[in-house]
Parts: C-alpha cells; sequence; structure tokens
C-alpha cells in the first residue's frame, strides 16, 4: 500500500480549512486540502450576503466573494486542494484515509487540522419527511448554487441568523415567504436581518412552531400553533399556511466525528452546539500534531473560522519547526485581537443564552424587534444612529450591539462614529454634514442604514433605502410606501435609482413621501406589486 | 423553465453559457443544464417525490441538498440508490422513482 506523506493535511475547504492551509504553505509547509465537495468554499459559496465585521474581517464583502478571495490566496501559496475526496477514516498515528470516487487513498501528515464545519439539525413535527419540508442549507444549495428555486410559496422555521439571512435570499430568487416561524419567544440572529426580511412584509411568529406538514405526496399546506413556556401547544391557537415548501432553520452541529475517531477528548457543550473536542486556544486537540478550527470545534461565523483558521496553521508550523516560537507569538498575538473583538457584543459565544435587556450604551432594547422583528416608531429615536437635522442625512436603525463596522469606515465625512471598539452601536454626528454620496447605505450588511432628507419642499420627505430585489423599479415609478413592519403607509414615487460598482450590487431607491411618513416608510413596493 | 430563477439581483443570470440537455424523468422528456445536479433539473421541472421507502412506503425528496440523508435517491440508468442532489446530469440520462430498491411501483413488484 503506498502512503503518500505531507507536512499538513487538512480535511474541509471551507473558511477556516482554506485558512489553516494558506497560513501553513505560506511558511513553507507541503499542504493538501482534501474536500468532499464538488467545489471549494465551504458554507461560503452559498453566502450572497455582505458580511459583518470590520475590514479585517472582510466586512461588507459577500461571502461568495470572500470564498474566491481564499482560493486564489491558496492557489498562490501552492496549497494542493483536492475535492471530492471524502475523508472517512482518521487514527491517531495521523494516518487519513480519503475515498475518492471508487478508490480509498491513505495518507499521513505530520500535522493535521480537522475544519469539517457542521451540519443542519432538524426537528420532527408530523410530516416532517414530506418531500417539501427541506433543510435552509438545501434551499440555499438550490437557488445560490444551481439558480433553482426551492419552492414558491415557503415557511421558514428557525429565526437564528441562518433562518434569517436565508428568508431573505428565498425573497431575492423571487419566492414568497409566508412567514418567519420560531419555538423560542425571541429572534435568536441579529436584528438588522430581522427588519430587512420584516419591512417587505413577512410576518414573524414567535413563540409558535410547527404542528403538521399537511399533504399526501409532498407539502400542501402547514399548520403552525403557538407554544407555552414549557414548548406545549396552547389549544385554539392554530393557524394555516398554504405552501408547497417548508425551510428548517433549527441550529447546526458540529462534524466532529473524525475528531473522535482518532481518539481525541470530546466534550457535550451546548454553547458550543454539540460534541466539540476539547481544545487549548489555538485549536489543539488533546492528540498532539491534530488540531481543529471552524465551526468543528464552536459553532461560530465565516469571520472567526478563518482566523481560528489562521490560528492553527501557525501552530503546526511552529510544531513541525518551520517558524520559530517568536514567530508563532507575533502571528497569534495579531489574529487574537482580531478574533476578541469579533467575539464581543449581544451575540458573543458568552453571551448565548442570556437575557440582554440594554445595550452597552445602557439603552433599553427594542422588545418589538425581538418579537416582531422590527423596530416601533415609538422606540427608534432613542437610538444614536437616528437624528434629525435640516436636508440629506443618515438614519441608522442599527440597535444592538454587532460586531460590525464598515458604516463608519464608508463615511468620508465623518458623518459616522462607533469608535474603536466595533460592538458600540453607531452614532451620527450631527455636525458633520452629509454629501448624499450613498456610500453608507451601500456598504451596510444589515440594510439598517437610509438617507432621509425630512423637509424636501412641496411637504415631501425624500427617503433612499438599500434594494436588493429585481425588478429595479425606475424613476418615476409610483407606488406604496411600506412601513418597517411592512405595511403599507402611503403613496410614494421613486425620484431616483442608484447603482454603481462601489455599491456592489445594492441599489440606492430615493423615494418620495408625505413629509408626515419621513421616519417610517422604510421599503417600496411598485404598483404593480402591492 | 418553470422553477428556474431566470435573472437574480445579486448572481445575475446563473446559467448563462450552460447547455441543455434532454433527460427522462419516468419516460417522460424533460430539460436541464448538462453537469447541474439530476435533482436540481428535476425540481426545476417541479419533481417533487423522489423516491418512496422500502417499508411503509412514503414519499421522500430533496432534503439536505448535499448528499448527506440519501432521501433524493432515484434510479438512474438502471442504477438504484443514486444520489441525485450529488450527480451531475448528463445527455440522455433516464431517471426513475425508485421504490423500494427499485424503479417498479410497489403493486408490479
Ligand atoms: C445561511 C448562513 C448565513 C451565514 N452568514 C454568515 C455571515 O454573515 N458572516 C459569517 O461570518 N458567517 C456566516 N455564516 C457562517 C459561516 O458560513 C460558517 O461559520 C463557516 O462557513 C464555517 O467555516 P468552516 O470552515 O468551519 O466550515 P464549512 O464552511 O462548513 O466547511 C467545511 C468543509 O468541510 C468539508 N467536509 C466535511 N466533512 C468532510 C470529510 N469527512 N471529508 C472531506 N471534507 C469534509 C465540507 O464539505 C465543507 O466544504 C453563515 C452560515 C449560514 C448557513
Ligand atoms: S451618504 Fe455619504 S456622506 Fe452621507 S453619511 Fe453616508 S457615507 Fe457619509
Ligand atoms: S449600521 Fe454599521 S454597524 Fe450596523 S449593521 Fe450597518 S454597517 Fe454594521
Ligand atoms: S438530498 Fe440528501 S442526499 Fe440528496
Amino acid at each position: 500500500m503506498k502512503i503518500e506523506r505531507f507536512d499538513l493535511i487538512v480535511v474541509g475547504a471551507g473558511p477556516s480549512g482554506l485558512s489553516a492551509a494558506i497560513e501553513a504553505a505560506k511558511h513553507g509547509m507541503k499542504v493538501v486540502v482534501f474536500d468532499e465537495n464538488a467545489r471549494p468554499g465551504g458554507q461560503l459559496f452559498k453566502q450572497i450576503h455582505k458580511f459583518f465585521g470590520s475590514k479585517e474581517h472582510k466586512a461588507k464583502i459577500r461571502g461568495f466573494h470572500i470564498g474566491e478571495q481564499l482560493l486564489k490566496e491558496a492557489d498562490d501559496a501552492g496549497v494542493k486542494v483536492e475535492l471530492n475526496a471524502t475523508v472517512a477514516g482518521l487514527y491517531q498515528d495521523r494516518e487519513v484515509v480519503v475515498r475518492m470516487g471508487d478508490e480509498v487513498h491513505h495518507f499521513k501528515g505530520d500535522a493535521i487540522i480537522i475544519a469539517t464545519g457542521a451540519a443542519e439539525n432538524m426537528v420532527l413535527f408530523d410530516g416532517w419527511t414530506l418531500p417539501g419540508v427541506m433543510g435552509a442549507g438545501a434551499a440555499q444549495t438550490l437557488m445560490n448554487l444551481y439558480g433553482v428555486k426551492p419552492g414558491e410559496r415557503i415557511l421558514m422555521l428557525g429565526s437564528g441568523n441562518v433562518g434569517l439571512v436565508v428568508s431573505y435570499q428565498l425573497l431575492q430568487a423571487g419566492c414568497q415567504v409566508v412567514a418567519l416561524v420560531d419555538a423560542a419567544p425571541k429572534i435568536g440572529g441579529y436584528g438588522v436581518h430581522a427588519a430587512k426580511v420584516a419591512r417587505t412584509g413577512v410576518p414573524f411568529y414567535l413563540s409558535h412552531t410547527i404542528k403538521k406538514a399537511e399533504g399526501t405526496d409532498h407539502v400542501t399546506g402547514v399548520t403552525i400553533a403557538e407554544v407555552d413556556n414549557h414548548f406545549q401547544f396552547i389549544p385554539g391557537t392554530d393557524k394555516h399556511f398554504d405552501v408547497d415548501t417548508i425551510c428548517v432553520a433549527v441550529g447546526l452541529s458540529p462534524m466532529s466525528q473524525l475528531l473522535k475517531m482518532a481518539g481525541c477528548k470530546m466534550e457535550d457543550n451546548p454553547k458550543r452546539g454539540g460534541q466539540v473536542p476539547i481544545i487549548g486556544e489555538y485549536g489543539e486537540t488533546s492528540v498532539p500534531g491534530i488540531f481543529s478550527a471552524g465551526d468543528v470545534s464552536g459553532i461560530e461565523e465565516a469571520s472567526s473560522a478563518m482566523i481560528e483558521g489562521r490560528m492553527s496553521g501557525a501552530v503546526a508550523a511552529e510544531y513541525l519547526g518551520y517558524i520559530t516560537k517568536e514567530e508563532k507569538e507575533e502571528i497569534l498575538a495579531k489574529l487574537k485581537a482580531s478574533l476578541g473583538s469579533l467575539r464581543e457584543g449581544m451575540f458573543a459565544p458568552k453571551n448565548r443564552g442570556k437575557d440582554i435587556k440594554e445595550t452597552e450604551e445602557g439603552i433599553p432594547i427594542s422588545t418589538n424587534l425581538l418579537h416582531k422583528g422590527y423596530v416601533l416608531d415609538s422606540e427608534i429615536e432613542r437610538f444614536p444612529g437616528v437624528t434629525h437635522k435640516k436636508g440629506v442625512h443618515p438614519v441608522i436603525e442599527c440597535t444592538q450591539n454587532i460586531p460590525c463596522n464598515p458604516c463608519q469606515d464608508a463615511c468620508t465625512r465623518h458623518c459616522i462614529k462607533i469608535g474603536s471598539h466595533i460592538t458600540a452601536l453607531p452614532a451620527v454626528d450631527e455636525t458633520a454634514d452629509c454629501i448624499n454620496c450613498g456610500m453608507c447605505v451601500a456598504s451596510c450588511p444589515g440594510q439598517a442604514i437610509f438617507l432621509v432628507n425630512e423637509d424636501a419642499g412641496d411637504r415631501k420627505a425624500e427617503i433612499t433605502l438599500p434594494y436588493e430585489f429585481l425588478p429595479l423599479p425606475e424613476t418615476g415609478m409610483k407606488g406604496t410606501a411600506l412601513g418597517r413592519d411592512g405595511q403599507p403607509l402611503c403613496d410614494a414615487e421613486v425620484t431616483r435609482v442608484r447603482s454603481s460598482k462601489a455599491f456592489d450590487g445594492t441599489n440606492l431607491l430615493t423615494i418620495s413621501v408625505p413629509a408626515e411618513f419621513a421616519m417610517k416608510a422604510r421599503f417600496f413596493k411598485a404598483a404593480a406589486q402591492a | 423553465m418553470a422553477g428556474r430563477i431566470a435573472q437574480h439581483p445579486i448572481l445575475g443570470c446563473q446559467n448563462e453559457n450552460k447547455k441543455i440537455v434532454t433527460f427522462h424523468y419516468d419516460g417522460k422528456e424533460m430539460k436541464g443544464f448538462e453537469g447541474e445536479p439530476i435533482a436540481a433539473a428535476l425540481k426545476a421541472n417541479g419533481v417533487m417525490v423522489h423516491r418512496y421507502t422500502l417499508k411503509q412506503h412514503k414519499p421522500r425528496g430533496i432534503f439536505c441538498a448535499i448528499g448527506r440523508c440519501t432521501d433524493c435517491v432515484m434510479v438512474v440508468d438502471g442504477e438504484p440508490n443514486v444520489r441525485t442532489c450529488m450527480t451531475p446530469l448528463a445527455e440522455g440520462m433516464d431517471v426513475r422513482t425508485q421504490y423500494g430498491v427499485s424503479d417498479k411501483p410497489f403493486d408490479q413488484q
């Protein structure tokens, strides 16, 4: 039996695996990455939205573009990426068994990094096996990789970031999302992700779950009902929807089987998403020479997965003597600071399950945002991004402490302030003059920034909003302005449409509405659609 | 084709320049793009049921779309248990609903 040897074998070509491979190869190591998929990039290639974080985390770049950048970097660094290669076995002596087509190959790595990511969880309900019930990841794969609609009328179960993001992407693909449902009493994902779905008119049903998927051969409808504190159905609260598809986004579990097989010490850690290896700060498992990085060692984000990958790559490089301890420490120090800034804020791993009532600034969180997906008109004024002034000015409806700051970087006029602590709420500096360039609107991954001219003359207000749907409305088009709650408010006319390479796919729609709706109108529906 | 996203606001036209091929689904002629997963082509043609389970004869369709759950297996060119979400579509393929492990409905088995 022929066994090929590598300095480093990485399992998984997602953001963490590719980053680990790049870091190691940069220091001269001979590296191979195996991935069972036909394309590299892991989860990134399905993510068509702009990412959070700050510049060093590749914020405001769309996920699939980050994936392309990583692949190019890996290629430049001389990393070998083997696709359609499933790693079926990993043994303590760092031997790796790989299935490629009908053949089984054996490899040996002086170091191994496991970056296999996570798998989607499922919930059982009556009818859950019917065709038409699918994972949110499956829906994403169909629409974003293959250009096929997962269904026409869809109900989404799960209000974490995955459920929210995939709901928005379903709308972008031209599907109808009839409801977003979660058994939890509060929306689990970022408020800004929820708000961009809610303002299009998708209703949120928190403290609700699926009772039954209906249909004989495939899904034709669904009944949901309210649940009490013990997740028991409350009689008389049934609600029925005609749907052809039900998407389930109820969390991810680390795919840590290989680590277990290799004899790494494991633990069951709900905060990290399930069965995970017990690891040191930089992904060192209990078995020398075997490391783990990314979602497999705790469900987080692509941004953190990339940093963890780099860290484990650097540690593996030192372990095999390709860099000195001092060089390693220097690399790690930088990465640690970068990772730390991502792990702050309300959604940080350490805050999971906590009932947070106030922002870091001491402002009460919008309870409506947590229950319905949008901030009420009566709540919005208390946030530092919402100010009033003559002429065009930004209104920032970003009301939770999340690690994100592209808005601050986007504004060359310094209208927007977050400071060095990237989870702080963005504040608008009223003394700075906005030149209506639109860069902040387009660069906000949460689509939470609007440009408002409260007095555009003739008792009208003008509102500029981000728009990522087709067909793109044209100047002069008439329609209806919707509120944050997605309900029709008043007549609106499109006065300007801006698209530019710098806006990266986000169009800027300016609508004119009666002045009293300046702080209420947040979405536009063309007349035919309304 | 029904079920296709003709123009996507971020991804543009996703199937531009792809070759259209003809295949058969339970004897019916259908069109899809060469190289896309069979399951994607079926979905675009409105097919929901891929197979019926062996014991309880329950329908199954696309569930994970990444080759993990085996719900989408069908009889392809005579071979049963082919994961249609992972298998690329080719000109002239014969794709059949799988009943248990056969392409014959249960009452004919
Ligand atoms: C809808 C959605 C939206 C998201 N939005 C964001 C966001 O806005 N910002 C953000 O930072 N993150 C986001 N994420 C999270 C992010 O995508 C993941 O955290 C990240 O991809 C994890 O990276 P990873 O490298 O650990 O794993 P993955 O990306 O899952 O990659 C793992 C790879 O390992 C391969 N693999 C697994 N097992 C084997 C095996 N045995 N043999 C060979 N290969 C194997 C898989 O095929 C896969 O390619 C989102 C996720 C989802 C689902
Ligand atoms: S529109 Fe331009 S000038 Fe005005 S706040 Fe946004 S980035 Fe700054
Ligand atoms: S407003 Fe700023 S901090 Fe909030 S989501 Fe947008 S870019 Fe990020
Ligand atoms: S849909 Fe799960 S294996 Fe194909």
